[in-house]
């Protein structure tokens, strides 16, 4: 049981998070670069001592200024996965995975097996021998993994997990990593950038901004209901801030929005782009949201095509390909866009 | 008989005109057969090293168009720069030895003149703290300096020992390049004894004391000085030379505790 | 082999190269030129050359071991540990390659000397020890010039190095000292070689500070360079012989040295 409160000021940036997660938990730290992820994990870790607050694992108080208690990185029960691995390139794998063993005081036999056991479940039993020049990304990641678990520790910490490694490799190991993850009994705590290993790995997310803590809650409800424009456009929905009166909101930019559900005050309107339609010309019909505005701007996602829409209210519309030759879709064009009412999720800021 | 103003006044003006213009020719045409000018290198024994310097900038005052710069090191190292071409004007070695691998070398071709004689002494540190009083205690203290085997003082060192029958143990004798570096292990480093000249026990004035080595063990050292026969400025180096031997040289050569030479 | 088309080599910047090596060159082959290859071995097996020889190698690989053990924390700490007056520490540490080597032989004399020293004369009170002219003074005059060139070298390795193994080694359980031991010592393996060969190369050619302070005794303090400024006078063949020696003994290190250890490393 993790129970931490870190405030910590490396660089400009003075981070202030409040972090718990329980055994068998996986919390995901999501946030832009330079939002501070690397130096709470750091913290964490004990590579980085803090300025206030404290950091508790279990019953042990790893970090507490107020009280001049500050444990070490080599005695405290962490294991850390880094980004890009840092796997000792002059020692063979097995040699790896067992110096956490071995500085650690364990005999070299015991030390050895208990390795190899490791690498057998990861599936690398037959390069215990290699140095790590010799293996994939993806055999590197692993043995990271293994050389992070083997000395049994209460903590697991994952820098950028599978940052380092190519889209297709990444996909099978995120699968994995997730089964590895679930085998684990203690408290996992996982930074990312990519919204996808989030989803994949974890139970909980926390998206930091600005070093602070921007929303939190568990996966489901944070990627459904975002609440600031970095997770909206991760999660690759339009949100949208106003004033909301029973059945509307008002915009800051001036539109407004009718909404299915009635709801009063700050509220953020999520509105997934494939429930936009965009027409040449007004349309008639039951949406009650119609908005006028300008193309500016396409990505092409394979058979799909994300429009942005510039106008009194500013949205991503996904349309497919056909639709864009059709209606020619492109920059400068003035479209109406259309979202039913139904369509849009209104949730209090 | 009364002489007229004219007759005076010409005289007068004859007798300042010769007075200017006699000397001045009579001077110009001993000028011309003596005025030096020019730069020469002496090569000179390290033992020379205060005595010369001395003497190179009184002749320089007397001669003021003349540049004489040394070159001072063991005889045995000047004599190998010379053979191996190093452009000196003029040698000066502390023995006959090394003077004569000139001659027979061919770089000397004029006969050397000794100018100069000298003797050895040993020196210690101030206080004479190991009590030293003669030869024979060098082999029961600790490191004694002496010049390197093949450097005339050295030389003359081991002649004097081998007179005196005294043997130094290997491993307590520190060489020295020459006689210059020789003394410094006694002034500055942490010999307890030196055998060098007593010109350089007299040079290095208070920061060494001087336990004299009785005439009758001591060695005669004899410098012979010669002009290079391919010297670029063989008048330069002729004078300088005769300088030497002159009285003003022996004067001061004398001052720093040279002895004179053996008649010729 | 075939020619490239493109631009040609870069002539001025070759013509000076080549100038530069045969001025590096020319002192080696009039070295070659003047060696009595028939009484060579005679030469240096001669009593005079093996005490020099052995002298040498002793003075020199003990001067190289104590710059390890002192210069490898003092190139850690100037790397790694903040403290005031790191710029003054470090001009300190380089001064030795600075002075003239004769300079750094009185100044030893001066700290060192058994009778005018400021700490030598306590030592031997104390200890017994005199380092002047005895091999002890040859090791520490050697010392002195030499361990720079390792802490210079070893504290860019240091620096340059990913420290980031070392922040997972610590992760991992690894006290500072295991850190050190594995991880960082393997690390900077380079860079401790380079330095440990070049410190023991400029404690092999010392000549002016161990002839100043230790003295010039045959068998005790004579190493090579003393014996070879010596003999140059009284036995020039035996000077020229041992010249060589030393000349073979440099190409060779400086030769393995080019492929092992700066070349064939597999980095982080």
């Amino acid at each position: 049981m993790l129970d931490a409160h870190v405030q910590v000021q490396i660089g400009e940036l003075p981070i202030d998070v409040a972090l718990t997660a329980t055994d068998g938990e996986t919390v995901a730290v999501l946030g832009p670069n330079g939002a501070g992820k690397t130096t709470l994990l750091r913290t964490l870790a004990g590579l980085v001592a803090l300025d206030g607050g404290r950091i508790a694992l279990d019953d042990t108080v790893l970090d507490d200024p107020a009280r001049g208690v500050y444990v070490v990185p080599e005695r405290r029960s962490v294991g850390v996965m880094f980004q890009e691995y840092l796997i000792f390139p002059h020692l063979s794998v097995l040699e790896n995975v067992a110096f956490p063993l071995r500085s650690r005081g364990v005999g070299r036999a015991e030390a050895r097996r208990r390795s190899s056991a490791w690498l057998a479940r990861v599936g690398l039993a037959d390069r215990e021998r290699a140095k790590p020049a010799d293996l994939s990304g993806g055999q590197r990641q692993r043995v990271a993994l293994a050389r992070a678990l083997v000395a049994e520790p209460a903590m697991l910490l994952l820098d950028e997990p599978l940052a380092a490694l190519d889209v297709g490799t990444r996909t099978e190991l995120r699968r994995d990593l997730r089964a590895h993850l679930a085998s684990f009994a203690g408290v996992r705590v996982l930074v990312t950038h990519d919204l996808l290993d989030a989803v994949a790995l974890a139970d909980r997310l926390v998206v930091l901004e600005g070093g602070r803590v921007a929303q939190e809650g568990p996966v489901a409800e944070v990627t459904a209901r975002p609440r600031s424009r970095y997770v909206a456009e991760l999660v690759g929905t339009n949100l949208l801030r106003g004033d909301a009166h029973d059945h509307t909101v008002t915009l800051a930019s001036g539109g407004t929005v009718v909404t299915a559900d009635a709801a009063d005050g700050d509220v953020y309107v999520a509105i997934p782009p494939h429930a936009v339609s965009l027409h040449r010309q007004r349309p008639e019909g039951s949406a009650r949201n119609v908005w006028r505005g300008t193309v500016q701007g396409a990505d092409l996602l394979g058979d799909r095509v994300r429009i942005h829409v510039h106008g009194e209210v500013s949205l991503v519309a996904e349309v497919t390909a056909a639709a864009v030759a059709d209606l020619g879709l492109h920059d400068g064009v003035e479209v109406w866009s259309t979202v039913k009412a139904t369509e849009l999720t209104t949730y209090p800021a | 008989m009364k002489r007229s103003v004219l007759w005076v006044a010409t005289m007068a003006i004859i007798a300042t005109v010769a007075a200017v213009f006699v000397p001045a020719t009579a001077g110009a045409a001993k000028n011309k057969a003596t005025k030096l000018s020019g730069t020469i290198t002496v090569s000179a024994a390290a033992s020379l090293t205060e005595a010369f310097t001395k003497m190179g900038s009184d002749f320089q005052k007397a001669n003021p168009d003349t540049t004489v710069s040394f070159n001072f090191a063991a005889s045995s190292a000047l004599v190998q720069q010379i053979q191996g071409g190093a452009p000196a004007d003029v040698f000066a070695s502390a023995d006959g030895a090394n003077m004569q691998k000139l001659v027979s070398g061919g770089q000397v071709t004029a006969e050397p003149t000794v100018f100069a004689a000298n003797a050895l002494t040993i020196v210690v540190k101030p206080g004479n703290p190991k009590k030293i009083k003669s030869l024979a205690d060098l082999a029961n203290v600790g490191t004694i300096s002496l010049c390197a085997d093949t450097v005339p003082c050295g030389k003359y060192a081991q002649q004097a020992l081998t007179t005196a029958g005294v043997t130094i143990p290997a491993e307590k004798i520190t060489k020295g390049a020459d006689v210059k570096s020789t003394l410094a292990a006694v002034t500055t480093g942490d010999a307890d004894a030196a055998i060098v000249y007593t010109t350089d026990a007299k040079a290095g004035g208070s920061t060494v004391q001087a336990v004299k080595i009785p005439a009758w063990l001591n060695v005669y050292a004899i410098y012979p000085i010669a002009p290079i026969a391919a010297s670029q400025n063989a008048a330069l180096a002729d004078a300088w030379v005769k300088y030497t031997v002159s009285p003003a040289g022996q004067k001061t050569l004398q001052s720093y505790g040279f002895l004179a030479p053996p008649l010729q | 082999m075939t020619r490239r088309r493109g631009r040609g080599a870069p002539l001025v910047a070759v013509f000076l190269a080549f100038v530069a090596v045969v001025f590096f060159t020319l002192p080696l082959i009039g070295l070659l030129g003047k060696v009595e290859w028939g009484s060579l071995w005679a030469n240096l097996t001669s009593q005079q050359a093996k005490d020099a020889i052995r002298l040498s190698v002793e003075c020199s690989l003990w001067a190289t071991a104590i710059s390890l053990v002192f210069g490898v924390p003092l190139a850690y700490v100037l790397a790694r540990v903040p403290f005031p007056g790191k710029a003054f520490v470090r001009a300190l540490v380089v001064l030795p390659m600075v002075l003239p080597p004769v300079v750094g032989g009185v100044a030893l004399l001066l700290a060192f000397g058994r009778t005018n020293g400021l700490v030598g004369p306590w030592i031997y009170d104390v200890f017994g020890w005199q380092f002047t002219f005895s091999k002890s003074g040859v090791v520490l005059a050697e010392t002195f010039v030499a361990m720079p060139f390792l802490v210079i070298t070893v504290e860019a390795g240091l620096r340059t190095m990913d420290r980031r193994y070392e922040d997972a080694a610590s992760t991992l359980g690894a006290g500072r000292w295991t850190v050190f031991r594995r991880i960082t010592v393997p690390l900077i393996a380079p860079s401790l070689f380079a330095g440990a060969a070049l410190a023991w190369a400029r404690a092999l050619g010392e000549f002016g500070a161990t002839i100043t302070f230790a003295g010039n005794i045959q068998g005790r303090t004579q190493t090579i360079p003393l014996g070879v400024y010596l003999f140059l006078e009284s036995d020039q063949p035996l000077a020229i012989a041992l010249s060589l020696l030393l000349l073979a003994v440099s190409i060779t290190v400086l030769v393995l040295l080019r492929d092992r250890w700066f070349g064939n490393v597999r980095s982080a």
